[in-house]
């Protein structure tokens, strides 16, 4: 009797829930809530958000700002946010490849966008006959150099295999420490030292197809493996690693930003994001960036990308044509341009223009032409510790050992999916 | 009142405990090893104290230069400022010390009435079963049961903190059982036998006189809801939907990232979300001495 009135009263509840959210459609505003936790650019995201509340009073944008774990939870829960502006790795594109997240193909947005990108996003997931993301702001990483060191010891940007040990020659003759390496944080390892020295040598996008066509094969008669395509970049990069600070085994990104800052060593194998912390001890260092030579054939040069931000509206949100209004908003150039311009990221419209920093310019003609490569290490899905056998790897373990592990790793987790 | 007993005069103190055998030697008695052990004890605590201290006055430049000891020059607020803005401190800390409560309460009041049904009738099998039941909830921790608890709690309208003080209690159940049984063990039979012959029922003999006495295990079964309520990171983070109802520990999650560090943001975010435990930890940890020694003068 009493669970009988207990349901009763749920199911009133229910109801009075529903109706309520059908009396929002008429009047008052439709709520989109709007997920964004890229910490530095909170201040700029609020106030765009402000902005175009107040432009209109058809839809209220709420800024959340709490993170990807809660992200997960709503989707399990059913109630995933509106819009999601995120950094895009191979846990968002567990959404995509399971086909959760809506069309976004015939929005405005996308028709403005560059296409030689598209490969890039399907390398991490795929749901067919949709576009499930839209880039927003894409990174380039290559060496960053300390100009200065450079004019001091007459030196050029290296543009071949050769140049590069050349010139870290030259500098550790001169008594400058040439690399700056922080290999207590693995990741520092697998983003630079690995990501640079395999990508700046193999197809990283055919690689991992034919990677994929070989699946639980993968293996030393396999024609395709980490070890036939990644032993000799990857022992250039242990030459390379010969050249690094002294204690490089026991600094951390921090350290390694402080002691670049402090004019340390000539070059650091980081991403634009370390800018900003470098500025932090050294406003005014002058530094530039160029791609790490792998082959005596300038023409390989390329950069290393990622997604940084891909917009994403889950097909669970019940406010699709308002987040989309916001999504049109946030791609007009006078939002997107000057975000990617504040954040060191390009615009992955087609008619952008470059970020102006003098830091990024020379990594800008390789965007532009589409030589650009994503990092090996983000696309080895996270189960594989491929982070740490790169640490391994600069720690002084043997190349041709680990990529067999690595083999192994790989044909094993095919054959579990 | 509370102040006048526990700090008497040093020589009262000192006198009963030393007068045995020692009565040659001065009544203060250096114990010297004991002490350099205690020092370095407090050392672990009070270091990265200081460090969050110093590191939540300094400038952005200071706060990466390599030294952690330094002390702040110049002193900078401006952490406090940030962290105050980005994590919407007011909203989280009500919202924290909201769930905290709760569960608090809860855990104390739904653990105290268990325990004592559970005591007074351990001759039968169903109470005594049900005790190895809530006990059995210590072998299952959150992360394994997290998915479905998402869902149900989201079903149930229950994807808020009222959800995670619900929880909470639950997994706390558990351990604050076992603590209360254990107590009200060394609670004669007696004094309950006299409330009965007063005529007291049992909802009376339980709140006048059993939960009275329980109160020094309350304080402690308290104490372990408040840490753990207050600290806990995953199960608000993923059972709260809404981000404006968030607690503070997962709307500081904010300063964890990969690329970059602001330290002297997320140590004055860290210091103002330490301070109402530090300050809970101060007066109930003097409660709990007293209380303890109350109890075992009077069993």
């Amino acid at each position: 009797m009493r669970a009988r009135a207990t349901a009763g009263a749920l199911g009133v509840a229910l109801l009075a829930g529903l109706l309520t959210a059908c009396g929002a459609g008429d009047g008052e505003a439709e709520t989109v809530r709007f997920t964004f936790s890229k910490r530095e650019a909170i201040p700029y995201m609020t106030k765009v958000v402000d902005d175009y509340n107040a432009s209109q009073d058809d839809v209220r944008v709420e800024l959340d700002t709490s993170g990807v774990d809660v992200v997960s939870a709503s989707f399990v829960r059913g109630n995933p946010p509106d819009l999601m502006l995120a950094n895009y790795n191979n846990e968002v594109a567990r959404f995509v490849d399971r086909c959760t997240l809506s069309d976004l193909g015939d929005t405005r947005a996308a028709s403005a966008i560059r296409t030689d990108l598209q490969p890039l996003m399907d390398q991490y997931g795929r749901c067919e006959g949709r576009t499930s993301a839209l880039p927003y702001s894409v990174m380039a990483a290559s060496v960053i150099y300390n100009k200065t060191i450079f004019a001091e010891h007459d030196l050029e940007v290296p543009r071949t295999w050769s140049e590069l040990i050349k010139v870290a020659d030259t500098l550790a003759d001169e008594g400058v420490t040439p690399f700056y390496g922080t290999f207590k944080d693995d990741w520092t390892v697998a983003q630079g030292w690995f990501d640079y020295a395999v990508g700046g040598q193999v197809d990283t996008i055919d690689f991992f197809d034919r990677l994929a066509a070989e699946g639980s094969d993968v293996g030393p008669r396999s024609a395709a493996s980490f070890e036939k395509d990644y032993t000799r970049p990857l022992e250039q990069m242990t030459q390379l690693a010969g050249y690094v600070n002294d204690d490089a085994p026991s600094r951390a990104y921090g350290d390694g930003n402080l002691a670049f800052a402090q004019g340390e060593a000539a070059m650091y194998l980081q991403g634009p994001w370390a800018f900003s912390e470098i500025a932090k001890t050294a406003p005014d260092l002058d530094l530039g960036t160029f791609p790490l030579p792998m082959t005596d054939d300038p023409a390989d040069l390329k950069v290393r990308v990622n997604v940084d931000l891909a917009a994403i509206i889950p097909e669970g949100s019940q406010h699709q044509e308002a987040a989309r209004d916001f999504l049109e908003h946030l791609y007009r150039p006078e939002v997107i341009e000057p975000y990617n311009e504040s954040q060191l990221g390009y615009t992955p419209t087609t008619d952008a223009p470059p970020p102006s920093d003098p830091r990024l310019a020379g990594m800008t003609d390789y965007y532009d032409t589409g030589k650009v490569y994503q990092g090996a290490s983000v696309l080895v899905p996270k189960t594989i510790p491929l982070t740490s056998y790169a640490q391994g790897i600069a720690f002084g373990e043997d190349v041709g050992t680990t990529m067999r592990t690595l083999d192994e790793d790989w044909a094993r987790l095919a054959m579990r999916q | 009142m509370t102040t006048t007993l526990t700090t008497p005069p040093r020589s009262e103190t000192s006198a009963p405990s030393g007068a045995r055998g020692r009565a040659r030697k001065p009544r203060e008695r250096w114990n010297r090893p004991g002490t350099l052990v205690l020092v370095l004890c407090s050392v672990t605590v009070l270091l990265p104290l200081y460090v969050t201290l110093s590191m939540a006055f300094k400038s952005p430049a200071q706060a990466v230069d390599g030294n952690a000891f330094s002390l702040p020059a110049p002193l900078s607020v401006q952490g406090f400022v940030q962290a105050w803005q980005l994590t919407g401190f007011p909203v989280g800390l009500a919202m924290s010390l909201l769930v905290t409560a709760g569960t608090v309460a809860a855990t104390i009041l739904l653990a105290a009435l268990a325990s004592y049904a559970i005591m007074r009738n351990w001759e039968r099998r169903m109470f005594r079963w049900s005790f190895f039941y809530l006990l059995g909830a210590m072998f299952i921790p959150f992360p394994v049961v997290a998915l479905p608890q998402i869902q149900l709690t989201g079903r149930l309208g229950l994807d808020n903190p009222a959800g995670v003080v619900l929880l909470a209690t639950m997994f706390q159940l558990s351990f604050s059982v076992l603590l209360f049984t254990a107590f009200l063990r060394s609670i004669p039979a007696e004094l309950e036998e006299s409330a009965r012959i007063d005529g007291a029922t049992t909802a009376q003999t339980f709140w006048r006189l059993v939960f009275p006495l329980l109160a020094p295990m309350s304080a402690t079964v308290g104490i372990f809801a408040f840490l753990y309520a207050w600290n806990d990171f995953m199960m608000p983070s993923l059972i709260i939907s809404d981000p404006a109802l968030q607690t503070l520990p997962v709307r500081q999650q904010l300063f964890q990232t990969q690329f970059s560090n602001n330290y002297n943001v997320s140590f004055a975010s860290y210091l103002m979300a330490m301070a109402p435990a530090i300050v809970a930890y101060l007066f109930t940890q003097r409660w709990v001495m007293q209380g303890v020694t109350q109890g075992a003068v009077k069993g």
